[in-house]
């Protein structure tokens, strides 16, 4: 019966090895506190290792721990990857974003968590480690068991950092929710798109709704209308239309009806492609 | 979960506590520690009345399970006055009429505390902003907005004069 406060990854790990499935790792632990907590916690909330956010050879690299407030802060998040600074800009509350983290927001696995989202159109790959020493490379949008379950077994495994490359040259990235308020409360829809271009037209695009599925959820066929596509105004309203009639949502009696969530994510994705557009041909020139 | 020992800063001071370690930090500081300042409202981080300074930076006390303090800085509403004298924040709160029944005050001055601290002089935006996790549901937030302003001209001039 413990709460420990891990001083490093490899400490954490011992501590999950020793407790034999006991003792789950726990960093912001905003969502699971209200939970009943589990009897043996190892905290990885103030980890070196967990906390660093650096860029390498065009890949960046955010620790699990890093929380929604130091992304939403950081230069570097801003400047390379905009559609998580501002996904998380807009999670919960000042309060909330200073201590959640990027990596509870993954594991966490709420079918529409808001760095999720950004990280999912960005590309983004989870680094875990394992209490037998493995470690696996996995992308964001594959780590959801079903609403609310994460693959990850968080008394065994532990996400040390998310990877993806920075938006170079030419590219741009972007988020968008639609809430009921502007802080304090859920996405009804939220959406983020990252596009690269060559000369303004589309070589590349990533385009994420949700919730749609339990995971943050790619529209393929949205994105495939863009490809090699030099836009102009008329493609917008095809994009929205597009985007509204491939995903498959559900409505809720306290949240939002089937037709206006569909109506909302063919919005804001025609919103957050043009915004990734805008944004990727502005740095095209080489200025992000 | 059986107690145990916390050592941390509280308002300045050294404190050594034995509890429950997945308590809250709010039912730690109000029922063990009697600091009663901060309120419990919603207790699920959704109104910001708990709202304390760890490391400086605003939280939700009832988030925070109380052995996630170990080795911080806690920092609650009883820390803003001396008992004689009071903050300016809660000066201007007064005369701007920011405070209704009082229950969200003392989490939005901790929240105003946090940003004028980083910002000695903000935009009614970055205002908005700093106190967007606090609910009042007596205001209508435009007394707090300007009481805050009018604590940030006061520090201005207070440190101009010094
Ligand atoms: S009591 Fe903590 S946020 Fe409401
Ligand atoms: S003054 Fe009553 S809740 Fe704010």
């Amino acid at each position: 019966m413990s709460y420990i406060i891990a001083s490093d990854l490899n400490q954490a790990l011992q501590i999950l090895r020793d407790s034999k499935g006991q003792a789950r790792v726990i960093a912001g632990a905003t969502d699971l506190f209200l939970q009943t907590l589990p009897a043996e916690l190892v905290d990885l909330a103030g980890l070196y290792e967990t906390t660093q956010l650096e860029e390498t050879g065009g890949l960046l690299s955010i620790g699990s721990a890093v929380t929604h407030a130091s992304a939403a802060r950081s230069l570097l998040i801003r400047s390379q990857a905009a559609a998580l600074a501002e996904a998380c800009a807009m999670i919960g509350s000042p309060q909330v974003r200073n201590i959640g983290t990027i990596g509870g927001n993954v594991a966490n696995a709420a079918p529409a968590a808001d760095a999720a989202v950004a990280l999912v159109a960005l590309g983004a790959k989870a680094v875990i480690t394992d209490i037998a020493g493995q470690t696996r490379v996995e992308a964001v949008e594959e780590l959801y068991a079903g609403y609310n379950r994460s693959t990850i077994d968080s008394s065994s495994e532990i996400i040390g950092r998310l990877l993806f490359k920075s938006c170079a040259a030419g590219e741009g990235s972007a988020f968008m929710r639609f809430a009921p308020r502007r802080a304090l409360a859920l996405p009804l829809v939220n959406a983020a798109a990252r596009v690269r271009v060559s000369g303004r037209r589309i070589e590349a695009v990533r385009l994420v709704a949700a919730p749609v599925k339990p995971a943050p959820t790619r529209l393929f066929e949205t994105e495939a209308l863009l490809q090699e596509v030099i836009p102009g105004p008329e493609i917008w309203p095809k994009v929205e239309e597009a985007a509204a009639a491939e995903v498959e949502v559900r409505g809720s009696m306290l949240r939002c009806s089937e037709q206006y969530r569909r109506h909302l994510v063919g919005t804001l994705a025609g919103r957050v492609l043009k915004e990734a557009y805008q944004r990727a041909c502005a740095a095209e020139g080489g200025e992000t | 979960m059986k107690k145990q020992t916390i050592n941390f800063e509280l308002n300045g001071e050294l404190v050594e506590v034995h509890t429950e370690p997945s308590g809250s930090l709010l039912h730690l500081l109000r029922g063990q520690l009697g600091l009663l300042g901060t309120k419990e409202g919603c207790g699920e981080g959704e109104c910001g009345a708990c709202t304390v300074l760890l490391d400086s930076q605003p939280v939700n006390a009832c988030l925070i399970p109380a052995a996630k303090i170990e080795g911080k800085q806690v920092q609650t509403i009883e820390s803003l006055s001396n008992g004689d004298t009071i903050h300016p924040l809660q000066e201007s709160f007064v005369e701007k009429g920011a405070v209704q029944c009082g229950f969200c005050t003392p989490g939005m001055v901790m929240s105003a505390y946090a940003l004028l601290k980083v910002n000695q002089d903000p935009t009614p935006v970055e205002v908005k902003e700093a106190i967007s996790g606090n609910l009042c549901r007596c205001s209508g937030y435009k007394q707090i907005e300007e009481a805050v302003l009018d604590a940030a001209e006061k520090i201005d001039q207070g440190s101009r004069e010094d």
